[in-house]
């Protein structure tokens, strides 16, 4: 290894990055959209609904439900109306999801221990926010009716009765059940993979079709510092986009990481490497920037965003599919982010995934090394 | 029929011919059924330009990437300076400098560039870089354009900077595959001056060309036609028993494609 020969291309790599307009979009404006797009679309998480409520009712028990609906975190009570001709109107123009109506006679019918209902309009157009509102004000107004019927038995027996047996589901792991610590992981991996292999793919394959793979061969210069001093450019970028999408997962969405920052950068180390080295093999296979595109979406692009959860569970997968997942390498990074992340584990736990990453990248490397020495360099 | 090469080396009157420098000994390459190089022996004295002038599809590509490492003989010996071309490869290439016949340079790199990626490769650093960028660039008027992109210079300009990055570690055996071709006529008389100077330097050369006029300017010229030399002399010698050089060429060749004669050239 001559590090004169590496620095050498690495320059010369990082001059072609820059002047090329597609790879500066996909190496930072591609990530940087990435991360916002799915950490603001797919946060599919539910909170301070935009809330109507119309009180035909109008008593002290109405106000007190309608004041506990404001005061809950997930919906958040912006208009009173009159009537729900009003109601249907604002939902029509998109400007709240959700209306409570509450029926004249409400306090009556619960004071007679009769079937007291209400109504709540739905925008429905997106229907995954449609249901997790639903879910949401199904599950406030039963605390509800809990607390009252508690509040009620208290009052009027002598003694303090304990609650009933009270079911709550714990979540573990993520539990404040935010979608997007799931998604900051799989974004990550999708990145690196755009920048690591997606953008490596062209670099060997645009030197033989322009010609200057022949320059190259006559110099003397081995494979392995050619492959290292093209790969190191690519690896500082993917390293620093993986920084700004954790940086930005903590800012934006409050993605905090629970186990230690520097395990989180050992492991991306390594898979940036694992993509880089699986970029450059399919463009000294292919020769062919074209087909090296090809073949780099399929190989890396899409197994990373079907395994990162973006698109279904891999649980719902056909069996096969599970299978392929243990030949990918995304799988065993998102298994070290998501123990990193949100589990908060550490090596002790997580060294088999990292060992895999290594060993994938020993092999891919090495295949690399080999194609090329047989053409002779 | 061994060594063609070796009938003229005695013969020449050329006062900077040495000793010869390279040395290919019955060298053929072949590529599946096709054999595009077929029991080729010449030598190139220190100090010589030597032309390797043949149609297209002749084999002059082929052995000049065998001799520039780039490619292996299927059978046969090439030694450069002494080293042996296929074992020494890493010891061989710093020797030489090749510009193959679809010469790449950076597109999307300055002249600049171009020729520092050059200096990076063979460790040129401090005082010496700012010398040798200006001298070979000089050399091909390349100066005022450093700052230009390749992909925009004129394809004759092209060519010398191709020229300029393979002289830039200054090898003691150029090897170039056709570099003139389609290159305007002001610009290759320019890039044969170049050539001539780095000859009164002491370099070897090894050029390729499809134009006969450019075979005379060589101090020896091979003739290469359907993967062999037909002969090796100096140009005085192949023009002396013919009116000029394309009659004498044409001769030969046919002789050959008649399956004439294998002897030496006319003599
Ligand atoms: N890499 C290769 N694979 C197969 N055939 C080749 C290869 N390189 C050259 N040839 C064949 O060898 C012959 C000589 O080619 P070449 O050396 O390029 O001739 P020239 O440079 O004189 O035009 C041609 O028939 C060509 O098709
Ligand atoms: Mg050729």
């Amino acid at each position: 290894m001559n590090l004169i020969n590496i620095k050498a291309v690495s320059r010369k790599e990082f001059y072609h990055l820059i002047r090329d307009f597609r790879s500066m979009y996909l190496a930072f404006i591609i990530p940087l959209l990435l991360i916002l797009m799915f950490g603001y679309a797919l946060s599919l998480d539910v909170d301070n609904v935009k809330t109507m409520v119309v009180d035909h009712d109008r008593t002290e028990l109405s106000r007190d439900f309608i004041r506990k609906l404001d005061a809950s975190s997930y919906f958040k009570v912006i208009y009173h109306l009159r009537d729900t001709v009003a109601a249907i109107r604002y939902l029509d123009q998109g400007s709240t999801t959700m209306a409570v109506v509450i029926p004249p006679g409400w306090t009556e019918d619960i004071k007679a221990d009769r079937e007291a209902q209400m109504q709540v309009l739905l925008d429905g157009s997106d229907p995954n926010f449609a249901s997790l509102s639903r879910g949401y004000i199904t599950a406030f107004v039963e605390a509800y009716n809990r607390d009252r019927f508690i509040d009620f038995l208290n009052r009027s027996g002598k003694e303090r009765i304990e609650p009933p047996v009270d079911g709550r589901i714990r979540v573990w792991f993520n539990e404040d059940l935010e979608s997007q610590n799931f998604i900051v992981p799989g974004i990550i991996a999708i990145i690196i993979m755009i920048v690591g292999a997606m953008l490596t793919s062209l670099v060997i394959a645009r030197e033989y079709e322009n010609g200057t793979m022949e320059t190259v061969r006559s110099l003397p210069i081995r494979g392995g510092e050619f492959l290292i001093g093209k790969a190191i450019p690519y690896f500082l970028i993917a390293l620093t986009d993986v920084l700004v999408a954790v940086f930005m997962g903590q800012v934006l969405f409050g993605v905090v990481m629970k186990s230690s920052f520097w395990l989180m950068v050992l492991a991306s180390t390594i898979y940036i490497s694992v993509a880089l080295s699986l970029g450059l093999l399919i463009s000294i296979a292919t020769k062919s920037q074209l087909v090296a595109n090809q073949i780099a979406i399929l190989v890396t692009f899409l197994p990373s965003m079907l395994l990162s959860n973006f698109v279904f569970p891999v649980e719902n997968m056909p069996k096969v599919f599970q299978l392929l997942t243990y030949i990918v390498p995304a799988t065993y990074f998102i298994d070290i982010l998501n123990g990193l992340y949100l589990r908060g584990l550490g090596l002790d736990h997580l060294w088999p995934s990292y060992l895999v990453l290594v060993g994938m990248l020993v092999v891919l490397s090495n295949i690399g090394f080999a194609i090329l020495k047989k053409e002779g360099m | 029929m061994p060594g063609y090469g070796n009938d003229c080396s005695g013969n020449t009157d050329s006062p900077l011919l040495g000793t010869p420098l390279v040395q290919l000994e019955d060298v053929s390459k072949h590529f599946g059924l096709i054999e595009a190089v077929s029991h080729v022996s010449l030598q190139v004295e220190s100090g010589s330009i030597f032309g390797l002038v043949g149609s297209d599809g002749a084999g002059k590509s082929t052995l000049l990437r065998m001799v520039a490492t780039m490619i292996k003989p299927s059978s046969g010996k090439i030694v450069i300076d002494g080293l042996d071309v296929m074992s020494q490869k890493m010891r061989v290439k710093p020797l030489i400098g090749y510009m193959p016949q679809r010469f790449g340079l950076y597109q999307d790199l300055t002249v600049g560039e171009n020729i520092d990626f050059f200096m990076d490769i063979f460790g040129i650093f401090g005082a010496e870089r700012g010398k040798r960028r200006e001298r070979y660039l000089g050399f091909s008027n390349l100066l005022p354009f450093v700052d230009r992109l390749a992909g925009a210079l004129s394809g004759g300009m092209k060519q010398k900077l191709g020229l300029a990055c393979v002289l830039v570690h200054q090898p003691k055996v150029l090897i170039l595959d056709e570099p003139t071709n389609g290159v305007d006529p002001v610009s290759r008389q320019e890039f044969w001056d170049i050539l001539g100077e780095m000859r009164q330097g002491g370099m070897t050369i090894l050029i390729s060309t499809a134009y006969l006029d450019e075979g005379e300017k060589c101090d020896h010229m091979g003739l290469m036609h359907k993967s062999r030399i037909l002969g090796i002399a100096n140009p005085e010698e192949f023009r002396s028993h013919y009116p000029n050089l394309e009659e004498a060429m044409i001769h030969r060749i046919k002789e050959v494609d008649e399956g004439l004669i294998y002897d030496r050239f006319g003599l």
